[in-house]
């Protein structure tokens, strides 16, 4: 080891340490640039007639669904003799749309 | 600090201080500003005010640096001690440095306490250093710098400063023999004993 050796030797064990006040200024300048992380883009919250129109298959369809639903109110409030003739009308007689085994064999055995 | 950060790879906290971490800031500066402050006092001849806007600087150059850093490309160390040594050598050749006389900023050091004659001493020979290592060229004092006090090899002394192994050799040899032939007239004042340093020693 020469003369110079020993001056280097002074030299690294007088290393500055850094100060309280350069720290915070460094960790300072590292949030300041730090990048964040990219935010969600906000979704709007879907309101209760957008979550309704989507199940029943538009808004279009809802508008018209609920119009009708408005009509049909002020028809029976106004006009409740209607209301309760359509009803007596529709509990009259029974409507056979399909026809029972029975008649079904019958008609079999008359083209047999 | 958690035992995962502190055991983490340089470039992977530099990557987590990138994506958000807040605590990776805290863990490189505990790795790196020491170091960065003390090679910037070194090659800034003890100017510590100086030094530490040097070091703070270099710290934002990293931290700005950060989201863009090809992993596995470069060591962070030697990036830092790159751009420490640039910062450093734009000061001095804009001649920013306060003239310090021998003895500023020296410790206070009460007299009888014991070990105070020693530390007193060793703080002359730090200034002593200091003030021969600004008569060096840019080149040859960093090559002395980053060689003899802050411990690194060769190699990466090399791709600090850009250029080759042999190259380094020869600065820090030349530096050597310049601090030898500079300092040989206070080889008594600073307690130095042994044989003419000024004898061509490398």
């Amino acid at each position: 080891m020469d003369e110079l050796d020993d001056l280097f030797l002074a030299a690294k064990a007088a290393a500055p340490a850094p100060s309280t006040a350069l720290v915070a200024r460094v960790l300072a300048d590292a949030a300041a640039a730090q990048p964040r992380p990219a935010a969600p883009s906000p979704v709007p919250r879907a309101g209760w007639f957008a979550w309704l129109a989507d199940a029943f298959g538009g808004r279009g369809v809802v508008a018209g669904l609920a119009g009708t639903a408005v009509v049909g109110l002020v028809l029976g409030f106004y006009v409740p003799a209607l209301a309760t003739d359509w009803s007596s009308v529709l509990s009259a007689e029974t409507v056979e749309l399909i026809p029972d085994a029975d008649s079904l064999f019958a008609s079999l055995e008359e083209q047999g | 600090m958690t035992g995962f950060l502190a055991d983490a790879p340089d470039a992977a906290l530099l990557l987590l201080y990138a994506r958000g971490d807040p605590d990776a800031a805290r863990e490189l500066a505990r790795r790196f500003l020491p170091r960065v402050l003390g090679l910037a006092t070194r090659l800034l001849s003890g100017d510590r005010a100086e030094a530490e806007d040097v070091a703070q600087e270099a710290m934002l150059r990293l931290w700005r640096v950060a989201p863009d850093w090809r992993q596995g490309e470069a060591q962070v160390s030697t990036w830092l001690w790159r751009v420490v040594t640039n910062l450093c050598t734009d000061r001095q050749r804009a001649g920013r440095l306060r003239a310090k006389p021998m003895g500023d900023e020296m410790p206070e050091v009460p007299d009888g306490q014991p070990g105070a004659a020693a530390r007193l001493m060793a703080a002359e020979r730090v200034a002593a250093l200091d003030a021969a290592l600004a008569q060096l060229p840019d080149r040859q004092r960093q090559a002395v710098v980053l060689r003899h006090i802050e411990g690194l090899a060769n190699p990466e002394i090399a791709a600090v400063m850009d250029i080759g192994v042999e190259a380094v050799e020869s600065l820090t040899a030349r530096g050597k023999r310049a601090l030898a032939a500079i300092l040989s007239g206070q080889r008594e004042a600073l307690g130095l004993a042994g044989e003419d340093p000024s004898d061509g020693r490398a």
